[in-house]
């Protein structure tokens, strides 16, 4: 028996009686227990809490732990919040950053997280990973973290799924969150199933609503399934930290204050011995078409199934550029080839919150609102009076596009 | 790559699958091909099955899970005038024993797949997703197998038998039979409106697993030659009604103009109540009759079903006659494949299987009846107006004595059908059934 | 090459509802379809097959019904299938079904090494694409998630390069096997079964392994495995419509109508400026 440095008594793997069945790993309540790379499990002793769990269940004895000592803790562990022994604590957000600024969705995040940190009554944790990250760890504490955990070494520069899920599994190991959430941009989506693998905790995609349930204390997360048409509440009792990823512009992106302070702690960067794969090109999406992302537009016209027609283009194309937009379309548009995938908005496609979204000849089955609930103002143009897309836009014109599109455009330019 | 198989069944409907059901009993490899995703996918029949005929074809079938939603045990018939109607209704306590199953509604997407799962089981093979494009043929004429839209498509087969239903692409390709002219086809419009189960029971006055079926005539079908039906399912009524294409096509009504017309009829409206609209489909119904029957075998291949117009206009019997179509189309080609002679001499037999059965029989007793209601289409106009009128006056109390009622019905039953046509209508009537 | 592809059957959500007054799924009637992305995947596996041999086994977690893509997945040419189901592996949430297909995919590996995995990038009925990284990550192999273009595979040497899509670009990874592949749906065109492969799929065995089977431990599978529930399900809140116009024949007034209901909203129209066509960045169609 040992201790570690917080002076509890840890558990140890008898390396040559282990058979890496997992179970121990699986029970670990902190995720202590990991698959070392001889394919046996490995007690990280700084992280385990002692509980003993994994004693009991290990079915070759492999675990050396004191057996009075596990009894007295097991019978305290019952219930979601004795589960611990060492407190977890706290909201984080993983702080992403591409091609050397932050992802906006990491700043949208920490807003909610103050949120969430506030019912809680606890901190706001950002984690920051990448090369030269200093200012971005500022950045953080400005938008709202309380204590940002920063990485920053040449060697994360570019992201790769591998060393970045061990490296934040780590992090997170030591800092403790009991919530930690993720930008659902994909990079996000690729490293959060990492971590929640490496840690065993709950993880839920992709979430439009986070919230603590008053009695119990616990994330309650909200998301569209079944292709958006249900919302499901999902919550995570027993493993921590309690893990989510949101998409991009579902929440709001707090104020910055310049004057906030923070504490901002470095932690060391250990090589990953076995990277498995190294980037060797990047094409920019704006590099090659010479065109911004749709998300980033203040206006949107989108071309639906009842706008399907590549002579009407132009004419839509027109409106946009007037309303200082661009061009956006559903999901048939891009099936039948007349738009690129990159303009497709909907569940399949890009989440938007524009000022201003013109959705023409679009149904608005809730695949698509999914994806447009953001948006500040909904004009929806139509000939079928019964499509749902009226039901969600704040003004409606219920007939022929062909005519009605350019009688706005005479109107508009009237109004400049 | 060409595969080989003993027999080729196109669709996957009730007639497809019985043959292919009495084939896989008698170790004959036999494969169904079914366009939709499934059996069933693309089928809205109405739904009533006779548990007679599926016994046939599956002995044991109420142990076998089959998805059987209402037992019948009684049957209604409404003859409707605008503002109201007759009903006459026999129920019997034979049909209430359930392992009987006399008569039962099924719904069809459901069944339809079923049925399919019981041919799979015996060694059939059913192939979904596919289109039978054309049929293969040798250079005399005869047919050898069929074409699909797939990659590798051609399969032959000794014969090929025909069950893909009244609008069969292929039959009319094919030249096995003529186009339907507009006269001999149906429009028909469902709706499946859902309701708990135990208002039905109520508001049928039935127990729970029971159910009820209405046949209703008269002008509910706004003046054409049609009919209409509620069937009792589980949790839900179908509600089917329609009539002859070329009726449509001159009054130039729309078929759910004329469902919702049937919907809130006063003695519709009250049984469909509260309930929420879960389906609506329109489909066509063969309605040739007898004289109309195509050709059904030739040099390799067999019709059956409703592609072979196999329909009883009067009872609706299209699922019933097809399974037992398919049944003997099976039956033929299992002779035929002992003797090893696929030409339509030996595929003859069919035909004389057919003529000694029932099918043959109704039909012909009934040919006489879908004439009847193309000649008097007062029947579906003025006849029930002036029969509800009359029922309406003789039992309003009003004080006037009942002779001079009496009169009153007469003059005006007399005022738009004279004696004469009246008289051929009864006579003409009583030949036709 | 032993490629593994990993399959989901998915409810077709196109026609998933609720039933506003019980506020229950409605689930009846609602056809089972092989997930999207991952006929993708399966099409891929093949095409990499007429290029370098090999072996193709596909699996999926799921009641017996699940059977069904797999002989989807024969009749499009993969070579063998496995139906891993049991009632223990019931409820499970992504980090249990990783699990479980992590310790089948081992399993197959005992007898052929494998070299690839592939997955969609997520299915339709979740869309959390959480299992194929946790498989990676189970497994230690290397994860290209999103991938959308195979460059090259080397299988001497053990290397695959792909394109793979990343926020604001495309990526190219050169990366190690046995790798884990997530692919978009443009990675490649699914074929057509040909007829004989489809009767062919009717008649194949499905074999079917327990928990047992894959030595998978009780406690990670399933629900008993799973650290995430679902609490409740709703309707998505609803945004309250606004009023609207008819066009008929005059379109000049309802769009005068139209805007006028827009602009009246003064922090909207403060917020909002009219370019008048001047930004050039825009692709012309």
């Amino acid at each position: 028996m040992s201790k570690n440095s917080k002076g509890i008594e840890v558990a140890e793997i008898i390396s040559d009686k282990c058979i890496a069945c997992q179970i121990c790993i699986g029970e670990c309540p902190v995720g202590a227990i990991e698959l070392s790379d001889e394919g046996v499990a490995h007690v990280d002793p700084e992280v385990c809490v002692g509980c003993g769990k994994c004693f009991e269940v290990c079915p070759v004895e492999a675990v050396l732990f004191e057996k009075k000592k596990r009894k007295k803790i097991s019978k305290s562990q019952r219930g979601a919040h004795a589960l611990k022994g060492v407190s977890y604590e706290g909201v984080a957000v993983f702080i992403e950053v591409a091609n050397g600024s932050a992802a906006p969705v990491s700043f949208e995040l920490i807003g909610k997280a103050k949120e969430l940190a506030l019912k809680r009554k606890c901190r706001v944790i950002g984690f920051v990973l990448g090369n030269n990250v200093e200012k971005i760890a500022d950045d953080a504490v400005f938008y709202g973290c309380d204590d940002v955990h920063m990485v920053s070494h040449p060697e994360m520069g570019t992201y790769l799924s591998r060393p970045y899920g061990k490296i934040l599994a780590n992090l997170c190991k030591e800092v403790c969150p009991e919530i930690f959430l993720i930008g659902a941009t994909h990079l996000g989506r690729d490293l959060a199933g990492v971590v929640a693998t490496r840690l065993g905790a709950g993880l839920t995609a992709d979430c439009t609503g986070l919230d603590i349930e008053e009695e119990t204390g616990l994330l309650l997360m909200t998301r569209p399934t079944f292709g958006g048409n249900i919302m499901a509440t999902i919550f995570c009792e027993h493993r921590r930290p309690q893990m989510s990823t949101v998409r991009p512009r579902v929440m709001k992106l707090p104020a910055k204050d310049l004057f906030r302070k923070g504490n901002i702690f470095r932690h060391e960067f250990t090589p990953i011995e076995d990277p498995l794969a190294q980037v060797v090109g990047f094409i920019s999406d704006v590099k090659t078409s010479g065109e911004k992302d749709i998300t980033e537009y203040p206006a949107l016209v989108t071309a639906g199934k009842g706008a399907c027609d590549i002579s009407a283009f132009p004419m839509l194309q027109e409106l946009a550029e007037l309303l200082g937009g661009t061009l956006a379309c559903t999901r048939p548009v891009v099936e039948s080839g007349l738009m690129p995938y990159e303009r497709q908005v909907g569940q399949t496609g890009k989440t938007v919150a524009p000022k201003l979204y013109v959705a023409v000849g679009v149904s608005g089955a809730i695949q698509h609102f999914v994806a447009i609930q953001g948006a500040e103002k909904i004009v929806a143009i139509n000939s079928d009076e019964n499509a749902p897309i009226f039901q969600v836009a704040d003004v409606g014109i219920v007939g022929d596009y062909q005519k009605i599109i350019p009688a706005l455009i005479k109107q508009l330019k009237e109004k400049m | 790559m060409q595969e080989k198989y003993d027999v080729a069944i196109v669709g996957a409907g009730p007639a497809g699958i019985s043959a292919a059901c009495v084939l896989a009993d008698n170790g004959i490899n036999a494969v169904v091909f079914e366009r939709g995703e499934f059996p069933g996918a693309k089928n809205i029949s109405g739904g009533v099955l006779y548990g007679h005929d599926l016994a046939r074809i599956i002995p044991d079938f109420s142990q076998k899970n089959c998805p059987i939603e209402r037992n019948i045990v009684e049957s209604r018939i409404w003859y409707l005038s605008r503002d109201g109607g007759y009903s006459v209704s026999y129920r019997d306590k034979a049909f209430e024993s359930q392992r009987r199953y006399n008569v039962f509604t099924v719904g069809r997407a459901k069944f339809d797949r079923w049925f399919a799962d019981q041919a799979s089981q015996k060694g059939a093979l059913v192939v979904c997703g596919t289109v039978v494009t054309d049929l293969l043929r040798d250079e005399n004429g005869r047919v050898t197998g069929v074409r699909t839209d797939r990659p590798d498509g051609d399969l032959n087969a000794k014969v090929v038998l025909l069950a893909d239903g009244i609008n069969s692409p292929l039959a009319a390709k094919t030249g096995f039979r003529q186009e339907p002219s507009p006269s001999h086809v149906a429009l028909a419009v469902k709706e499946v409106i859902d309701l708990p189960e135990e208002v039905i029971d109520q508001r049928f006055n039935i127990s729970s697993g029971n159910g009820v079926t209405i046949e209703i005539l008269g002008s509910i079908t706004s003046g054409m030659n049609g009919v209409a039906v509620i069937y009792t399912n589980r949790k839900s009524l179908s509600l089917c009604i329609g009539a002859n294409l070329a009726d449509f096509a001159t009054k130039k009504i729309k078929p759910y103009e004329m469902l919702e017309i049937f919907k809130t009829h006063p003695m519709a409206a009250p049984l469909i109540k509260g309930g929420k609209p879960a389906e609506y489909m329109a489909h066509w119904l063969a309605e040739a009759g007898f004289e109309n029957i195509p050709k059904l075998y030739g040099n390799g291949y067999l019709i059956a079903g409703d592609s072979g117009m196999l329909f009883n206009t009067l009872h609706r019997e299209g699922s019933n006659m097809a399974m037992v179509s398919g049944a003997f189309a099976a039956q033929t080609i299992i002779d035929a494949i002992r003797k090893n002679d696929f030409s339509r001499s030996s595929l003859k037999n069919y035909e004389s299987r057919l003529q000694n059965s029932f099918i043959f029989d109704d039909l012909k007793k009934y040919r006489r009846f879908n004439p009847f209601l193309a000649h008097h289409p007062e029947i579906f106009t003025s006849l029930p107006e002036a029969m509800g009128f009359a029922a309406r006056e003789m039992l309003t109390v009003d004080g006037t004595p009942k002779k001079k009622k009496q009169k009153k019905i007469w003059k005006n039953l007399r005022k738009n059908h004279s004696l004469s046509a009246l008289l051929r209508l009864m006579w003409d009537g009583y030949r036709s059934v | 090459m032993h490629i593994i592809c990993c399959l989901k059957q998915v409810p077709d959500t196109a026609q998933v509802k609720i039933d506003p007054e019980t506020n229950t799924l409605v689930r009846a009637g609602i056809e089972s379809i092989l997930n999207p992305f991952d006929l993708v995947a399966i099409e891929q596996a093949v095409r990499i097959k007429e290029n370098h041999g090999g072996t193709i086994t596909v699996i999926t977690m799921g009641p017996p019904q699940a059977s069904s893509i797999l002989r989807q997945a024969i009749s499009l040419g993969v070579d063998d299938v496995v139906l891993l189901s049991d009632r223990a592996f019931a409820g499970a949430d992504t980090l249990a079904t990783s699990y479980t297909l992590a310790m089948a995919i081992i399993k197959l590996g005992n007898n052929i090494p494998v070299d690839l995995v592939l997955c969609g990038k997520q299915a339709i009925d979740g869309d959390t694409a959480q299992t194929g990284p946790g498989i990676a990550t189970r497994l230690k192999y290397t994860q290209l998630t999103y991938v959308s273009s195979i460059q090259w595979i080397d299988p001497e040497n053990r290397k695959i390069q792909v394109e793979r899509k990343v926020d604001g670009g495309v990526e190219t990874v050169l990366g190690d096997l046995p790798a884990l592949l997530t692919v978009e749906l443009e990675l490649a065109k699914p074929r057509r079964a040909s007829l004989p492969s489809l009767i062919a799929s009717l008649k194949a065995p499905v074999p079917i392994w327990d928990a047992k089977a894959i030595e998978a431990v009780e406690t990670l599978v399933g629900i008993k495995g799973s650290p995430t529930w679902v609490r409740k399900i709703s309707s998505p809140a609803p945004r309250q419509g606004g009023p609207k116009f008819r066009a008929g024949t005059d379109p000049d007034k309802a769009v005068a109508q139209c805007l006028e209901v827009l602009f009246s909203d003064s922090t909207f129209f403060s917020n909002f400026k009219l370019t008048g066509g001047r930004n050039s960045d825009v692709e012309k169609f």
